[in-house]
């Protein structure tokens, strides 16, 4: 009977590989969530182990992304129910340690857009996160949040409109103000 | 000029991140030719969507020994880990008290161990306690994906400790599993059975037969407790 439950050597290779090229993805979205690296990895770590405890949940091998970053999402969730308020001195993290004079200017576009990013409510830093990072479809951000179609689109409006509002310096400088900047150097 | 304003911004979104049908993705894209204003508005949307995915394009895994998704027993490890002993210290109470007397000098000598800085760590402790064939295969395969994801050239020891439900991993009568283990064992993995629960089973009259080259000699609670002591990851599977 217990032989009946393992999946074939080949099916067991594969959903081994599919967690190993799953990582850096898995990871960049924890990031993404949290900021937090430490965090960010031990999510991605727990994540792994309960898809590995749990494969056989997985009924169907095409919607395994979404299943893994639902995982995730619930490590998050959990994490943050439970295990908050016994943060300890190594959760604790700087996120920039640089300063923008040591940051190039690619750099600091990344640094103020990863800051907008951060300000922004979890539950629509999740789904701008999904959908922009990942491409995943409005339905399966649904499937992977647990939350209804409408429910995304609405948090997606709402976080980019925030997004707007804390990037409103970020756009290109016209040639005019360029002009104008030099003739007052003069 | 008012036309656009019949757009939405979620539509707007909706046609940035490609959720429209065919149909309405050209009837707005015709609109937004028309109109500047919804152009304008369109390409903001875009504009928040290209940053976001700027900026995270690069996000670089942090550094592990092993190079491993599996390999590293972080804060919420640790924090398993924590209440697994907590919980054995409990229910062994003044026994676990009078064992941790007898072992203050060792304790000692392992703390001085402990504080010295560890740069690398590539030993790895994976504690089964569930008898379900799921958990125990997910163990096995843990371990088997430990090793096969070690560098080459690098040494990585894997040991596996089975206690309560999850002894049955071990009992040779019982487990589905020989094969895999006698193939990892092969492979250098140590597997320890929790001498405490072999013990209870035989006081209720259950032989214990073990899959050959298990070590009984430890407790869960020692493996554990010594084995993190020495800096290895530990992992409740």
């Amino acid at each position: 009977m217990a032989r009946s439950v393992i999946l074939g050597i080949s099916q067991r290779r594969a959903f081994r590989k599919l967690l190993g090229n799953s990582r850096s993805r898995l990871y960049r979205m924890a990031y993404a969530w949290t900021h937090n690296p430490h965090l960010a990895d031990d999510l991605v770590q727990q994540t792994l182990c309960k898809a590995l405890s749990n494969q056989k949940q997985l009924k169907d091998p095409g919607a395994a992304e979404a299943w893994l970053f639902r995982i995730l999402s619930n490590c998050l969730k959990d994490y943050y129910r439970t295990k908050r308020e016994v943060l300890s001195a190594e959760e604790l993290v700087i996120v920039d340690d640089r300063t923008p004079e040591h940051e190039s200017e690619e750099q600091q576009l990344v640094s103020k857009v990863r800051r907008a990013v951060r300000k922004l409510p979890l539950p629509q830093c999740q789904v701008i996160t999904l959908v922009d990072l990942e491409g995943f479809t409005y339905a399966t951000v649904a499937d992977v949040l647990e939350i209804p179609v409408g429910t995304v689109m609405s948090r997606l409006c709402r976080g980019r409109r925030s997004l707007r509002e804390f990037l409103t310096d970020i756009r290109p400088q016209p040639e005019s103000a360029r002009t104008a900047k030099l003739m007052g150097i003069k | 000029m008012k036309k656009d304003e019949h757009y939405s911004e979620e539509q707007l979104n909706a046609f940035v991140d490609g959720e429209l049908d065919p149909e309405e993705k050209s009837r707005l894209y015709n609109a937004s030719e028309r109109s500047p204003d919804l152009d304008q508005r369109l390409c903001r949307q875009r504009k928040m969507k290209d940053l976001v995915q700027h900026a995270y394009k690069d996000v670089p895994l942090p550094f592990r020994s092993g190079g491993t998704p599996l390999a590293r027993t972080g804060f919420l490890g640790r924090m398993i880990a924590a209440g697994f002993l907590i919980a054995i210290g409990l229910s062994t109470g003044i026994i676990a008290h009078q064992y941790l007397d007898q072992r203050q000098i060792d304790t000692g000598s392992v703390t001085a161990n402990a504080a010295l800085p560890v740069h690398k760590i590539d030993k790895y402790l994976l504690h089964v306690v569930s008898g379900e064939p799921e958990q125990m295969m997910a163990a096995l395969e843990h371990a088997t994906y430990l090793l096969e994801s070690a560098r080459s050239g690098e040494d990585r020891q894997v040991e596996i400790i089975a206690n309560e439900r999850g002894l049955d991993l071990l009992r040779s009568d019982v487990t589905p599993f020989a094969k895999e283990i006698a193939t990892l064992q092969q492979n250098d993995v140590v597997f320890y059975a929790c001498s405490k629960t072999i013990q209870r089973l035989e006081e209720k009259g259950v032989t214990v037969q073990l899959v050959p080259f298990t070590n009984p000699n430890y407790t869960a609670l020692d493996r554990v407790v010594t084995r993190m002591q020495e800096g290895w990851n530990y992992e409740k599977i």
